[in-house]
């Protein structure tokens, strides 16, 4: 298998190519081109992105690039706006201050009920001293290093939620 | 291709065990290297490496972030031998070197679970 330099560039030199428009050649004659979102370190593989109809994003494998040539060295504004939420999850809604309290009651109250050590720490809760529940104290907003009480905390602010939603457990 | 048939078992292939995927399989060694080692510490000094480690970071996220998002999308893998194939992706390991998917469309059928080795691959894509 041929392999030109690009698996050896590094880190430092793939970090040029960073939201850049560029044409990929890999494989047998395939070329590829998009705005270059990031590059792994671990493959080298080349996270490209275009905006069509749809936000297409086409990875292509690391030992499979041949050559990468830069079309445009920057984005306009609104491509540049674009390129940086490609990956973001979608921001949450705000919800004003007085809703936030009353969740994080009915969350600390339901953790009680299970007999579950938690406390309010500013406008988080701690779970055990070893979980934080930030707003809004859905199941997705709990952190914690261990992965066991994680998934325990979660199922059961997943069954308050599904109760409260009226849907099925 | 007409009605998607399910594969039970594909062919055993030249080694002994799992197809290649064992490591220490010699098709393995000889196209699976783990990892793209970073600068040889002789050359570089520590604040060229923690650049450099900062670079790493910076992208590795940016990628994981992409694999993120492509969960439970379905993607169209570009393979070597012209083979184009469509799978609803699962999980990668951390190496990248195997892609665990599900409703694999093959040219023989359609696989219900597969892994899916990455250096056959040449490039996949998805719809965000």
């Amino acid at each position: 298998m041929m392999q030109c330099g690009w698996p050896l560039m590094g880190p430092l030199r793939w970090l040029h190519y960073l939201n850049k428009e560029v044409t990929v050649r890999a494989g047998k004659g395939e070329e590829h081109r998009g705005w270059l979102l990031s590059v792994d370190p671990v493959s080298a593989s080349v996270v490209l992105v275009s905006f069509g109809e749809a936000v297409a994003v086409r990875v292509v494998m690391g030992h499979a690039v041949e050559a990468v040539e830069v079309l445009r060295a920057a984005a306009d504004d609104e491509t540049a706006k674009s390129l940086r939420s490609v990956f973001l999850p979608p921001p949450s809604p705000c919800l004003d201050p007085k809703e936030l309290r009353q969740r994080r009651d009915a969350v600390r109250r339901w953790l009680q009920e299970n007999r579950i050590p938690v406390e309010e720490e500013g406008e988080e809760l701690k779970v055990a001293g070893v979980l934080t529940i930030a707003a809004p104290y859905s199941a997705h907003d709990c952190r914690s290093s261990n992965q066991i009480i994680l998934d325990r905390i979660q199922r059961l602010i997943g069954i308050q939620d599904c109760t409260n939603q009226g849907l099925p457990l | 291709m007409a009605t998607p048939v399910p594969v039970l078992r594909l062919p055993k292939g030249p080694d002994p065990n799992s197809r290649g995927f064992d490591p220490n399989s010699p098709r393995f060694i000889a196209l699976c290297r783990t990892s793209i080692s970073s600068s040889a510490a002789s050359d570089t000094n520590s604040e060229q490496l923690q650049k450099e480690q900062d670079a790493r970071s910076v992208l590795r996220e940016g990628f994981l972030r992409c694999l993120l998002s492509m969960t439970n999308k379905k993607v169209q893998f570009q393979m070597y031998e012209n083979v184009k194939v469509e799978a609803t992706f699962g999980a990668s390991d951390i190496d990248v070197l195997n892609f665990q998917v599900s409703d694999l469309h093959t040219p023989i059928g359609v696989q219900k679970e597969a892994l899916i080795r990455c250096q056959d691959v040449i490039s996949f894509t998805f719809d965000v």
